[in-house]
């Protein structure tokens, strides 16, 4: 499930993930069963879900989407419909009618397969949830080369139209990862703005049938769409006017965090937006699943981080998964740490592409002014007294007198203690304030409340299994049943005691 | 009202607004009178598959109106006119052709939001223009405010001083004056914190103060202490205040996490 959640928000990084998955994949999975056997387990497990009412057995479908969509081929998709489908059956036409035609040959050969061991099974037709399951597949199947893009587009309509006249509860958990699918479908045709008023109307019906799945999937559909064109203010419109369904699973909250860290940090509310991406670095699944997402969270989380006038941990730029993808962030950081506007200006000309494409150009821009901010906070540690032409020099000013109205800008901003000797053109710098005061007690606070929520959320997060205290109950009531017994006995022979005694 | 009508309306704009100097006044009461039309005829908000010929009159229609409200010092009137071509800009602009004032307009807007202190604002709009981030530097209406606001955030507050003669544009210099207000109060608040007395001559250069008088009536608003005779201003010092214990916020923390270690325990 992690990666087909986690599709990071630039084309190159998921390449990169895409070669790694496939790296990993046969050292982790020796023996996969047939890809037609997991379709057709799956679609059995899917119908257990929907006779029982319980989603887990869904979820789990789900989860084995991402390796089973790698293995799917055409000929895969229709040996599984014509195994499932064993009947004639009008939805059968219409799914076959989706795959594209293979060499005859083959086809031939694989319907032949799959007509013998479908006849000793008299498996009744498949639930609505089973046919859904299919074209999902057969989505991602369509999605994977140039050549269908149009198809995956109209076998996306046709199914949104059919999930939507159907109407199950039962489908939520599949819904939301064909809004997903429908997605990609739009995009891969180029068309991604025209999919927002679709996408609005779902929202709207989901939100009012607390289909908190396909909300959440949703919504993150509609921050991603907002945020391709740019349309910062329309994004932060809906998140102010949605609520996120808590119930919704971590991948989606890990999204949902990364689109509102963006808002935030284009909004220059930089601490909100560092508290979402790291709740997105938190939620995100491992590193080697989802590299794509992995590189682009940490990305802008480096810039917000620069931003709010801190240092990011160099450990974080030997991370095999990031080293690569961040060289560019790192130079900048240098840049920053050591506070030369040159160097800053250098390293931004030189990757400005790359910043262009990661969306981040505009955000690091701003960092300018962290740069002069920390060449004069160096200064001020190390000289107790310097002249403001020095100044000037050192953090390569155009002029004395702007080094005048930064320093100045810097004092009144709390970054430096000191004051300026406007007769003799030169800065003093105050000692340093000691490091006791409210300010630590609010970082500790701040910790303290953290581990407390930590706890508190894993408490809310076990699952207990349903009914499963039934058994304990019983057992309770065994043991009473016995003692009740015991006592009984005890009672009696205490009688017989009594009796003996008295006879 | 008909067709024809709106358009010798719209040619009578064009010439008033062309003229120089142009008469704001006749302006005004021909925007109202084009406005009704545009609204009778569904061109204000447009929606759907429209004349395109139409599209652009309606679009020159409200971009006149944007600068007539920046030329009569009306800023509220240029946030509607800004608000309502935004529809010609974002949702029309693979169909309609491309229009010559399309970026002063959009630049005036950032200055305005400039001048109003809303900062967030301005790089949310800044985000979302149409144009790539090297081209910005190249367009002379964008990179203006854009650099004025750096300069702000920086410090370099005779840099955006300077600047004032550069504007792009006739309607940038409304805003010039009301930007150097706020300048002046940012340099003031620095003044007060990082000196303790500045010769009376030099504060009026840092302030962009021609004379003394100017000079001296600020001083006052401001609540500085002026020495006539030694040529000095004295900065009232905000002296050494005791750091207060914030003792509410600690026994409410610690009342919380004694809550909280009860639940877990």
């Amino acid at each position: 499930m992690a990666d087909v959640e986690m599709k990071p928000a630039d084309s190159k990084p998921k390449d990169d993930s895409k070669k790694d998955e496939k790296k990993t994949e046969p050292e982790s999975k020796p023996s996969p069963p047939s890809p037609v056997a997991e379709i057709k387990s799956n679609i059995a497990l899917i119908e257990r879900a929907v006779a029982t009412l319980e989603p887990r057995f869904t979820h789990r479908v789900l989860r084995t989407l991402a390796g089973l969509r790698k293995r799917t081929d055409a000929t895969v998709l229709r040996t599984a419909i014509e195994e499932v489908y064993t009947k004639d059956t009008p939805e059968k036409k219409t799914l076959l009618s989706w795959i594209p035609e293979v060499s005859a040959a083959d086809q031939a050969m694989e319907v032949d397969t799959a007509a013998t061991p479908a006849k000793p099974t008299t498996v009744s037709e498949p639930v609505p949830e089973g046919e859904i399951y299919l074209r999902l597949l057969i989505l991602h199947y369509l999605e994977t080369s140039p050549a269908t893009y149009a198809k995956a587009l109209a076998l996306a309509q046709e199914t949104i139209e059919k999930m939507q006249a159907l109407n199950r509860r039962s489908m939520d958990p599949i819904a939301a990862k064909i809004w997903f699918a429908v997605e990609r479908a739009f995009e891969l045709g180029g068309e991604l703005a025209d999919a927002r008023p679709l996408f609005l109307a779902a929202q709207r019906t989901a939100s009012l049938r607390h289909d908190d799945e396909t909300q959440a999937s949703l919504i993150n559909r509609l921050l991603r769409n907002y945020l391709h064109y740019n349309l910062y203010d329309q994004a932060d419109k809906l998140v102010s006017k949605t609520t996120f369904p808590t119930s919704a699973g971590n991948p989606q909250f890990a999204r949902y965090h990364y689109y509102l860290g963006r808002i935030k940090a284009v909004q220059l509310n930089y601490s909100e937006a560092h508290t979402n991406l790291q709740q997105a670095i938190r939620r995100a699944p491992q590193p080697k699943t989802a590299p794509g997402f992995y590189q682009a969270v940490h990305k802008i989380f480096i810039v917000v981080e620069l931003l709010m006038g801190e240092i990011p941990e160099r450990s974080l730029f030997r991370h095999p998964v990031l080293e690569k993808a961040l060289v560019a962030y790192f130079d900048i950081v240098k840049a920053v740490r050591t506070g030369s506007l040159s160097q800053f200006q250098t390293t931004l000309s030189k990757h400005s592409a790359q910043f262009e494409a990661d969306k981040t150009y505009t955000l690091i821009v701003r960092l300018r002014q962290n740069v002069i901010k920390t060449g004069i906070r160096r200064l001020s540690l190390s000289y107790s007294r310097i002249s403001l032409r020095d100044i000037c020099l050192k953090l390569h000013l155009d002029s004395e007198e702007d080094a005048e109205y930064i320093v100045g800008k810097a004092i009144r901003d709390g970054v430096i203690e000191g004051r300026i000797v406007h007769e003799k053109g030169w800065m003093e710098c105050a000692t340093q304030k000691d490091g006791y005061g409210p300010e630590v007690s609010d970082v500790f606070a701040r910790r303290i409340g953290f581990c407390l929520e930590l706890h508190n959320e894993s408490v809310k997060a076990m699952r207990y299994p349903l009914n499963a205290h039934r058994k304990e109950l019983a057992a309770a009531e065994g043991a009473r049943e016995r003692e009740k017994e015991l006592a009984k006995e005890i009672q009696s022979t205490d009688l017989d005691d009594d009796l003996g005694g008295d006879l | 009202m008909a067709a024809h009508q709106l358009k010798t309306l719209y040619d009578d704009l064009l010439r008033s607004f062309n003229s120089r100097p142009s008469d704001l006044k006749r302006c005004g009461t021909l925007l109202a009178q084009l406005k009704l039309g545009l609204i009778e005829t569904g061109l204000l908000l447009p929606q759907g598959e429209l004349n395109l010929e139409d599209l652009v009159v309606a679009r020159d229609i409200l971009e006149i109106g944007a600068f007539w409200s920046i030329r009569t010092q009306d800023v509220p009137s240029f946030d509607r006119y800004f608000s309502q071509l935004q529809t010609f800009y974002t949702d029309y602009s693979s169909v309609l052709p491309p229009s010559k004032r399309e970026y002063p307009i959009r630049g005036l807007n950032l200055i305005r939001l400039l001048t109003q202190n809303r900062i967030a604002d301005f790089h949310t709009t800044l985000e979302s223009l149409p144009l790539p981030a090297d081209e910005i530097a190249d367009n002379p209406f964008i990179s203006h405010p854009v650099n004025l606001e750096r300069w702000l955030m920086e410090g370099s507050y005779s840099k955006v001083w300077n600047a004032r003669e550069e504007a792009p544009s006739e309607e940038y210099k409304f805003f010039v004056d009301s930007l150097m207000g706020t300048i002046r109060n940012e340099i003031a608040s620095c003044e007060e914190t990082a000196y303790e007395s500045l010769p009376l001559k030099d504060a009026a250069t840092l302030l962009f103060f021609t004379n003394q008088s100017q000079l001296l009536t600020f001083a006052q608003q401001r609540g500085w202490q002026v020495n006539l005779t030694a040529g000095t201003l004295t900065f009232a010092r905000k002296g050494e205040e005791q750091m207060e214990i914030p003792k509410q916020k600690l026994i409410a923390a610690s009342l919380a996490y004694a809550r909280e270690l009860e639940q877990i325990v």
